[in-house]
């Protein structure tokens, strides 16, 4: 497929400038194939067994979760229709959708509800094992109704929020009696969604077609999706401006190839879509380096890097300045501008450091850090050259260290072979999922993006602990500004930037970016215009 | 078949080296620190230990290094390449998906490569010293010194977002279903600016050779007297100088083997192809050791082939040398 | 002297020499023309060459003068390419020597460690090595020159079976020299020249590696090297192309200038084969 003739792009340039509103009201065309951008090839493509936007992208179009999210981010059902709770959250109570059936042909029961829960989000699903962790059983009165027993109280709101992402539903008939990791479903899903599994080419594509028996009716529109394997920034950036990719999602372009398609009458760069998947950039400090343990050199290291300089040069208009570990998008837990911040402030960098006793040696120089950056995302090489310009100017001369994934996880979690580390904190919906283990104490050694700093604070362990168990949501809101400002008083990791993902769109897809994590979502109303 | 016989001579001489690398290789990975369950790690985003000891259990990643090279070295006997940790599936099987494109690739650079430069060599030797010679060489030498990856880049630049040519990448257009010619034509498409890409270095130096070549053989005495029988330029250059000036070429393919296919590696990341060179970088940063090494033993296998086959091509082209050596 | 003329007659030789001169130049002028550290902030990242006065060839997606970085990088290619050339050759010396001198089993032994070496796609070893062992320039260097030295092997060895059977050496070994003595101070001085040769083409490829690896972004990020620069450039490519373009065009007049000076050195020194090339 060429990009557009002269016409084709005055028909579109006039098209963007009509309302939206107008746009909303066309018909959707039934037909056609939608492309996307598959930019880093996962080991399996079961989103019942692994969490992660890779899975997510792929996975989410043929098996779907008990819930997921309408476009004001509120649970909304979708393998199930209603749930309650009762008040002292040890029993959450869902009744399941009706003449549901899989890819196969089976009908979708409540067994396949208890199968997933117990065998696969308590067993092995990241994030899952530890969500799940007081989960004793599931029971299933009748074919619709699943009940969850858990043995501490489970506050509703961590359990919906978390459903979307880590509530996806496996067939219990295939993968039971045998090992559920070698199962070949894992690379060849059956589920209920409105997109049917064909073929899986591994470095090449995964095509998938319309599921004719779709519980919503007359949907899917889309006659096929075919994920491209495509590993280089620049060649997916080329794909997208030749048409033969129609969707980029999670900030796999470029910073300045999505800026630049942004501007593109063709095209569309949003952060639109991708509010539930916001991560932090990070500065991790190991206080076994006894320099980096006394908290004024740490603060005096936040006070020397000008954040809002870096955002607006580099990030361009897709990152603003973050304020702790929880993101401003959470409208249930942010507690708003946490004292302290560290802004941009040589001069009380300088004078903390001298206060902390590192003074200037030969030459200008204080003392030298080993800083590893994660290898993944263009903004972190850009993040650490920055740190490692910026520090030089208060005397701190930084050498940053090139690892590959696997090296850097060893290196870092479990070596704790470093100085300075920054990498990304992702965001789940809830702090109690994904955030506070970044503080809390008691992680194993090894254990990636948990507390592997040689630093423990009994008090924070104990907020943290109250507010994963805190039913009523006030209190619970409560709890986490008291972590936000207590964390940020300690900083034993600064969490200065705030990234929403960002979505590249040919605009001849529409109903596209219609709820807070649409790229993992279903797609079953998304359509594709001539 | 004497060709037979020799080829399984040549085959048992070569196992002492490719036993050689493969314990190297995997001696050497194990010293990269982390391993393929850290991998894995990364690529989901999180991850209890718990599940951690599992995963290494399941990818026997729990007994000695000396133990692993021992159970590794004994599938290999019976021929079983393992299982690859990062598709789940036989080793054998992932290479053999991988293969036809790298092949392909490898294939029509070498062949772009050799006749161009075999072209242009010759043209450059039969005006040397004018302004054809001098076009042509500064011409290979800029070629030689030209990174491939940058000029792969560049020319995805040109020809796909600008002059929309050519495909910017993928190995076939998968959202039609071509078939037969049609299909063909596609992948042929898709491989114009790798192969154009790959082979560039290597036209440069196949141009330099031939042309050195070439003039050292125009000046020998049997072309003199075959002049003097009167035969035309052009049927001198084809039926006497060619044949003996194309010997240094053909030892050289068996040289340059290997080294495209580490080339290889870099032009299929540019152009999104699904081979070899990219599963083997893939292997080695997500630590699969099985698959690495079974990439090795291909392309090994793959380097002494050639060889065998280039060794056989040139006995043919100069009878002067026994087909034993 | 007879040499060192017919070189001199060579106008591609001299070019190339006068590339390798400016380049060495710019090496030893970067301090001078730009002090500081080339890899600190400089101005706003993504300038266009010409657009600020201040950076005549642009500033690159960190904000660093690209200027500043082909100067100083100069020095980084200069060094990785002189340094891991050198490993290479000395190894390569050092096997092919023993291998061409003392023949038989040392010989089997030694070639099939050459073989080996020259069967594995060398790009691949250089992966591993560098995920084994790290990214810093130290180990890149070391691991390039670790990759190249088969072909020197080879060379030396064959130059070494040639000339062991000479006359000066059969009267040396009459004398009673060490085998030490044989190999270093009357065989190797003979076989050194088409090995210094080759080593321009072995420096050659070692600057194509080091840009291949950073490229991949797997050299050091804390060194302002020429291949570093490109592979920043690869996400800016469509617009900003100019960010991979200059360092690409100073990798190409380098192995340019550094392969029409060994040509020149192998027709200078080869009269008898100098004819016509």
């Amino acid at each position: 497929m060429n990009g557009p003739t002269r016409r084709e792009t005055f028909l579109l340039g006039a098209a963007a400038l009509v309302p939206a509103g107008a746009m909303a009201q066309e018909a959707p065309r039934r037909g056609g194939v939608m492309t996307v951008h598959f930019a880093t090839e996962q080991r399996i493509l079961n989103p019942s067994l692994q969490a992660s936007t890779g899975v997510y992208i792929v996975g989410g179009k043929m098996q779907e979760a008990l819930l997921d999210l309408d476009a004001q981010g509120n649970p909304v059902g979708v393998l199930a229709e209603s749930w309650e709770s009762t008040p002292d959250g040890l029993t959450h109570v869902f009744r399941l959708r009706r003449g549901v059936t899989w890819h196969d042909g089976r009908p979708f029961t409540s067994a396949d509800v208890q199968f997933t829960a117990m065998e696969m989000w308590k067993r092995i699903l990241n994030y899952g094992t530890e969500l799940q962790r007081f989960l004793t059983e599931v029971q299933t009165p009748d074919p619709h109704t699943a009940i969850f027993k858990y043995e501490r109280p489970m506050p509703q709101g961590l359990l919906l929020r978390a459903m979307p992402d880590l509530g996806y539903i496996s067939p219990k008939h295939v993968f039971e009696g045998g090992d559920i990791r070698q199962n070949p479903a894992n690379t060849a899903p059956v589920g209920t969604g409105p997109f049917r599994f064909v073929q899986y080419e591994r470095g090449q594509h995964i095509i998938a077609e319309r599921n004719p028996n779709y519980w919503r009716e007359g949907m899917p529109y889309l006659d096929r999706i075919v994920w491209r394997v495509v590993t280089d920034r620049a060649a997916a950036a080329a794909q997208m401006e030749s048409g033969q990719l129609l969707f980029s999602p999670y900030s796999a372009l470029s910073i300045a190839d999505m800026q630049r398609l942004g501007r593109d009458p063709r095209f569309e760069a949003t952060t639109r879509g991708n509010e539930g998947n916001v991560r932090n950039n990070t500065l991790e400090f190991n206080f076994r380096n006894p320099v980096l343990a006394d908290a004024r050199v740490r603060k005096a290291i936040a006070h020397a890097i000008n954040v809002p300089f870096f955002i607006e040069n580099f990030l361009g208009p897709f990152a603003k300045v973050g304020t702790g570990p929880i993101p401003s998008v959470s409208t249930d837990y942010y507690p708003g501008v946490v004292q302290p911040q560290y802004g941009f402030d040589l001069a009380l960098a300088n004078r903390l450091l001298d206060e902390a006793g590192q003074r200037r040696g030969a030459g200008g120089q204080r003392f030298s850090l080993r800083l590893h950056p994660a290898p993944w995302g263009e903004d972190i090489a850009l993040w650490s050259t920055f740190i490692q310009q910026s520090l030089q100017q208060v005397g701190i001369r930084v050498e940053i260290v090139r690892l590959d994934a696997a090296g850097f996880l060893r290196t870092v979690y479990n070596d704790h072979n470093f100085d300075l580390a920054t990498g990304w904190h992702q965001y789940r919906s809830d702090p109690a999922v994904s955030t506070t283990v970044w503080y809390r104490s008691g992680s194993p050694r090894g254990a990636p993006w948990t507390n592997q700093w040689g630093w423990t604070d009994p008090r924070i362990d104990e907020i943290i602990d109250r507010a994963a168990t805190e039913v009523d949501p006030a209190r619970r809101r409560a709890l986490y500004a008291d972590f936000v400002r207590a964390v940020q008083t300690e900083l034993p990791l600064w969490m200065p930037i705030e990234q929403i993902f960002v979505s590249v769109f040919n605009r001849r897809l529409r109903n596209v970016a219609n709820n807070p994590r649409w790229a993992s979502s279903t797609w079953h109303d998304t359509w594709l215009a001539s | 078949m004497r060709v037979f016989r020799l080829a399984l001579r040549r085959l048992a001489a070569s196992l002492p080296t490719l036993l050689l690398i493969l314990m190297g290789m995997f001696l050497l990975l194990q010293l990269a620190p982390g391993d393929t369950v850290d991998a894995l790690m990364a690529q989901m985003g999180g991850g209890d230990p718990a599940l951690a000891e599992e995963l290494r259990r399941f990818y026997g990643l729990d007994v000695g290094v000396a133990a692993q090279l021992w159970r590794y070295l004994v599938r290999l006997v019976t021929l079983d390449l393992g299982f690859s940790a990062i598709y789940g599936k036989p080793v054998a099987t992932v290479i053999l998906e991988r293969l036809p494109p790298t092949i392909l690739l490898m294939a029509s650079s070498l062949s772009f490569a050799f006749f161009f430069g075999l072209v242009l060599g010759v043209l450059a030797a039969r005006r040397v010293n004018r302004w054809p010679d001098t076009v042509i060489s500064t011409l290979g030498l800029i070629f030689y010194a030209t990174p491939s990856f940058w000029f792969g880049l560049m020319a995805i630049v040109l020809f796909s977002v600008y002059l929309q040519w050519l495909p910017a990448g993928g190995f076939g257009d998968i959202t039609q279903s071509y078939t037969g010619i049609a299909a063909v034509l596609d992948i042929a498409r898709h491989l114009v600016l790798p192969t154009m890409t790959l082979g560039l270095i290597f036209l440069a130096i196949y141009l330099r050779i031939m042309r050195a070549s070439m003039l050292e053989v125009l000046s020998l005495d049997f072309v003199r007297t075959a002049r003097a029988k009167g035969l035309t330029e052009t049927r001198v250059v084809a039926k006497h100088v060619l044949r003996n000036a194309m010997l240094p070429m053909v030892t050289l393919i068996g040289l340059q083997a290997g080294t495209m296919l580490g080339g290889s590696v870099v032009v299929e990341s540019v152009f999104a192809l699904p081979g070899l060179g990219r599963l083997a970088y893939e292997s080695v940063v997500q630590r699969d050791l099985n698959t690495l090494l079974g990439i090795v033993f291909v392309s090994a296998l793959l380097v002494i082939v050639i060889n065998f086959l280039v060794d056989i091509l040139y006995a043919r082209l100069d009878p002067r040398i026994a087909a034993g050596s | 002297m007879r040499a060192l003329r017919a070189y001199l007659r060579s106008p591609a030789a001299v070019i190339g020499s006068l590339l390798v001169l400016a380049v060495v130049a710019m090496a030893l002028t970067a301090p001078l023309f730009y002090p500081g550290d080339p890899l600190g902030l400089a101005g706003r990242p993504l300038q266009w060459p010409g657009q600020n006065p201040r950076f005549p060839l642009g500033t690159d997606p960190s904000g660093r003068d690209i200027a500043a970085q082909i100067f100083h990088g100069a020095r980084i290619s200069l060094l990785i390419g002189f340094v891991a050339t050198s490993i290479a050759v000395c190894i390569g010396i050092a096997i092919g020597a023993l291998a061409g001198f003392y023949g038989g089993a040392a010989d089997t032994a030694l070639m099939r460690v050459t073989e080996a070496f020259q069967t594995l796609p060398n790009f691949l070893l250089l992966l591993v090595l560098v995920a084994v062992f790290g990214s810093t320039m130290g180990t890149v260097t070391v691991a390039i020159g670790l990759v190249s030295w088969p072909p020197v092997a080879r060379l030396t060895r064959a130059e070494f079976l040639t000339l062991r059977t000479r006359d000066f050496v059969q009267a040396c070994r009459v004398q009673g020299l060490s085998d030490a003595h044989l190999i270093l101070r009357e065989i190797l001085p003979n076989a050194l020249p088409p090995v210094i040769v080759y080593a321009s083409v072995v420096m050659a490829v070692a600057i194509l590696l080091e840009s291949a690896l950073a490229f991949l972004q797997l050299s050091d990020p804390n060194v302002p090297s020429w291949g570093n620069l490109i592979g920043l450039g690869r996400n800016v490519l469509r617009a900003e192309w100019y960010v991979s373009a200059i360092p690409g065009v100073a990798i190409l007049l380098t192995i340019l200038g550094v392969s029409l000076v060994g040509q020149g050195l192998n027709d200078a020194l080869n009269p008898r084969l100098a004819s016509g090339r």
